[in-house]
């Protein structure tokens, strides 16, 4: 066994597939679904549905009752940030352990990070009272591609939203672009 | 009133949807979903990463893309996937104009496909497909 030989970037990145980014485990919504995150987030985007907000007219609607609005599904799993240090952090709510696999790629000079692309779908919409769990698996590290921003690797990632009885209720893949900005040309 | 599968046919045009964005705007949303990065509320900490100034969250991109697509079809529409690719961030003082076309449609299942864009004065800042659940409408109900 030559063990002296160091992994290869490509290595280590195809080392993180299949792996959690985060916790091992699920992360666990700090609150319920809540109507008064719902009605912030109404407010927010002045989403006036009364799916949302208006208890008369939901139950008497196909939905029968008060839902959260699909695109709230991120929300009720997000970490409660932790506000001091935040910038030095890099904007993470919450420390991080372990570098992971931007951590990886930061190291290997691909410091930039763009989003690319996000595909949400709901299996079910979700109310009052639910309390969520979500895991976040990285599905794929592409080789290194030429964009026009400089050199990178697309990172692929999906999240899993389950119910209390561990049914899927919605999934998001995500991918962003980790890149080595390069200097305009003359 | 929710539109029905009935009432749409292939190439109709979604309402558009014009959002004046300004800096509230953007810090509303961030902190409604629960995102707290400072690139999306402290200028001074957009303008150390290389960004002019603050811009829109992804979460509240998504959040636009919902409400565009229920404020046309009505409230009882049910959203089941929405698929974006991100273009050019929204930074304060510009606008955000959503339109959409029905790509497809299928009754049997009540399921319609729609193409939809958000865009800026500097050009698109999403493009993507979204599918919504419809009443089914009809005489028979």
């Amino acid at each position: 066994m030559t063990s002296a030989e160091p992994e290869s970037l490509a290595q280590r990145l195809e080392a993180l597939v299949g792996t959690p980014v985060g916790p091992a485990g699920p992360s666990v919504g700090p609150d319920p679904v809540n109507q008064p995150m719902i009605r912030h987030w109404a407010a927010a985007f002045e989403d006036a549905n009364p799916a949302y907000t208006d208890p008369a007219w939901a139950e008497a609607s196909s939905f029968g009752e008060i839902v959260a609005p699909p695109l709230m599904l991120q929300t009720w799993v997000l970490p409660t940030p932790i506000i001091t240090g935040i910038a030095e952090r890099g904007g993470s709510p919450v420390e991080i352990e372990g570098s992971g696999p931007l951590g990886v790629l930061d190291d290997a000079g691909f410091v930039g990070t763009l989003a690319s692309n996000s595909e949400f779908e709901f299996e079910r919409y979700l109310h009052l009272g639910e309390v969520l769990s979500a895991t976040t698996i990285i599905e794929s590290i592409s080789p290194e591609k030429r964009t026009r921003i400089g050199p990178g690797h697309f990172i692929t990632w999906v999240t899993t939203w389950r119910d209390e009885a561990g049914e899927v209720v919605g999934r998001q893949m995500f991918r962003i672009l980790k890149f080595r900005p390069e200097l305009a040309g003359p | 009133m929710t539109l029905t599968i009935r009432d749409l046919a292939e190439g109709d045009a979604l309402t558009p949807m014009v959002i004046a964005v300004t800096a509230t705007v953007i810090v509303a949303g961030a902190v409604a979903t629960r995102d707290f990065m400072p690139v999306h509320h402290d200028k001074a900490y957009a303008e150390s990463q290389g960004a002019p100034d603050i811009f829109m969250n992804i979460l509240s991109s998504n959040a636009y893309c919902s409400r565009f697509l229920t404020d046309w079809a009505g409230p009882e529409a049910v959203v089941r996937r929405v698929a974006i690719r991100l273009g050019v961030p929204v930074f304060p003082n510009s606008t955000l104009t959503f339109t959409g076309t029905v790509s497809s449609i299928d009754v049997a299942t009540a399921t319609v496909e729609i193409t939809l864009q958000a865009s800026t004065p500097m050009g698109d800042h999403l493009t993507g497909t979204a599918s919504l659940c419809l009443p089914r409408g009809g005489a028979s109900g």
